[in-house]
């Protein structure tokens, strides 16, 4: 599991192992302040961000930060 | 003896979830249940000044709230620093442990009260002073009446005894003292009072999360099945099974099958701790990033999505019903051989 997070501090205090920062409370996995089209990529890139942390190894409470996953190139399924 | 005090922007007296995002700011005197703590602190010291900021900007801003709480205690040198009472709050517990911390970083002596699940608990508490509180706001003049006892002897400068002893919720510190009878003999006492049914009492009194060992790490998504859960109250809208707003007891499964992304209009959030505008007038996939997952399982980079997102609120839910909603959603999960999930806190 992967738990995205805007307070990440909380996840980690309580043990969860596999966490990726979340943007803020009222909009976690992207940001109304972005066009909609940034604004879904930035959901892809924090969803992408789970993934790359399901794949990591990890010992302990560890939090992945979506501005280090590289934006794969995204096919837009329409 | 001079008190700083912080409350969030309900206490505070500036509004609801509505001004959450309030930035902090510094008043003079004692506000809203500030000046019932004046009172009960009588002749031992006063409510000097009072920060009020909004939960979410106090959690979302750390720096600057940082910087805010500095500034206020440079300004007015208080004494102590009593934060609260957050009761089961989880954003205001957290913002009172922050405050706490900062306090501490800066040699002030702090004071909150909260209930003992409140996050702020699990994340500051080894930085405060916190009295435990259950979760009725009614309670606050008796709680007040504790916390002004205790902020006059901290901000005398005296050493309190053990959490034990005095009351307050355990740091998890273990500081040396001396002790008439060895460890060997205390641990023999302890069992032979347990032997004959009589009342012993731990010294390691422990108080912890699960552990939660990490699964080993999946080589691809490619052909795994993912499942969503959130717990930020995401329910077709009119709430067709009356998810609670706090305190939840309950989760819900809602089937996103054959759907391409959740669609603002057809789903809200009745979470009764965060502002709803954005995910309910903008993209409910802020919390169910459903439209990321199928872009994502139509390019093969995962196998599939389980049909339903489960939903359940996380908002003054009680550690309990948490701990079972999660065994009973795993068991469904491995049963429906579901590879791997995505957690979506508010």
């Amino acid at each position: 599991m992967a738990v995205i997070s805007a307070i990440p501090i909380v996840p980690y205090t309580v043990g969860a192992n596999r966490i990726v920062r979340g943007m803020r409370i009222e909009h976690v996995c992207g940001d109304p302040t972005l066009s909609e089209e940034g604004d879904h990529a930035l959901n892809m890139r924090i969803v992408q961000t789970a993934l790359r942390a399901l794949k990591t190894e990890v010992d302990a409470p560890t939090i992945f930060e979506p501005s280090e996953t590289q934006a794969a190139e995204v096919a837009h399924v329409s | 003896m001079k008190v700083l005090h912080y409350l969030n922007q309900f206490f505070g007296g500036i509004g609801g979830e509505e001004h959450a995002n309030e930035p902090a700011r510094l008043l003079d005197g004692a506000v809203g249940p500030g000046r019932a703590l004046d009172a009960a602190l009588g002749d031992g010291g006063s409510v000097i000044a009072t920060i009020v900021c909004g939960d979410n900007y106090f959690v979302e801003n750390e720096d600057a709230a940082r910087a805010f709480v500095k500034t206020a205690i440079e300004e007015h040198k208080p004494d102590v620093i009593v934060t609260g009472p957050a009761f089961d709050s989880g954003r205001y517990g957290l913002a009172c442990g922050l405050v706490g911390q900062i306090a501490r970083e800066n040699g002030v002596p702090s004071l909150s009260a909260m209930e003992p699940d409140n996050p702020g608990v699990a994340v500051y508490r080894r930085d405060m002073i916190c009295l435990p509180t259950g979760t009725n706001v009614a309670d606050m003049g008796k709680i007040l009446q504790q916390v002004a006892g205790f902020a006059v002897r901290l901000g005398a400068g005296e050493t309190l005894g053990s959490a034990l002893e005095e009351g307050y919720i355990p740091r998890g510190f273990r500081p040396d003292m001396m002790h008439e009878k060895p460890g060997s003999t205390r641990a023999v006492d302890m069992v032979l009072a347990r032997i004959n049914g009589e009342p012993f009492q731990s010294e390691i009194v422990i108080r912890d999360y699960d552990h939660v060992s990490p699964p080993p790490p999946l080589e691809t998504l490619e052909g795994i099945k993912v499942a969503i859960v959130t717990s930020g109250g995401l329910v077709p809208k009119g709430n067709p099974d009356k998810l609670a707003a706090a305190r939840a007891d309950s989760y819900f499964h809602y089937s996103i099958d054959g759907m391409q992304e959740l669609v603002a209009g057809e789903w809200e959030t009745i979470h009764g701790g965060y502002g709803h505008h954005w995910v309910n007038e903008r993209d409910p996939n802020y919390v169910v990033p459903l439209r990321s997952l199928r872009k994502l399982e139509a390019q093969k980079e995962i196998g599939s999505i389980y049909g339903s997102y489960i939903s359940t609120v996380g908002n003054q839910t009680s550690i309990t019903n948490a701990r079972q909603f999660g065994q009973e959603i795993a068991k469904e999960f491995t049963e429906a051989e579901v590879g791997a999930v995505i957690m979506v806190p508010t």
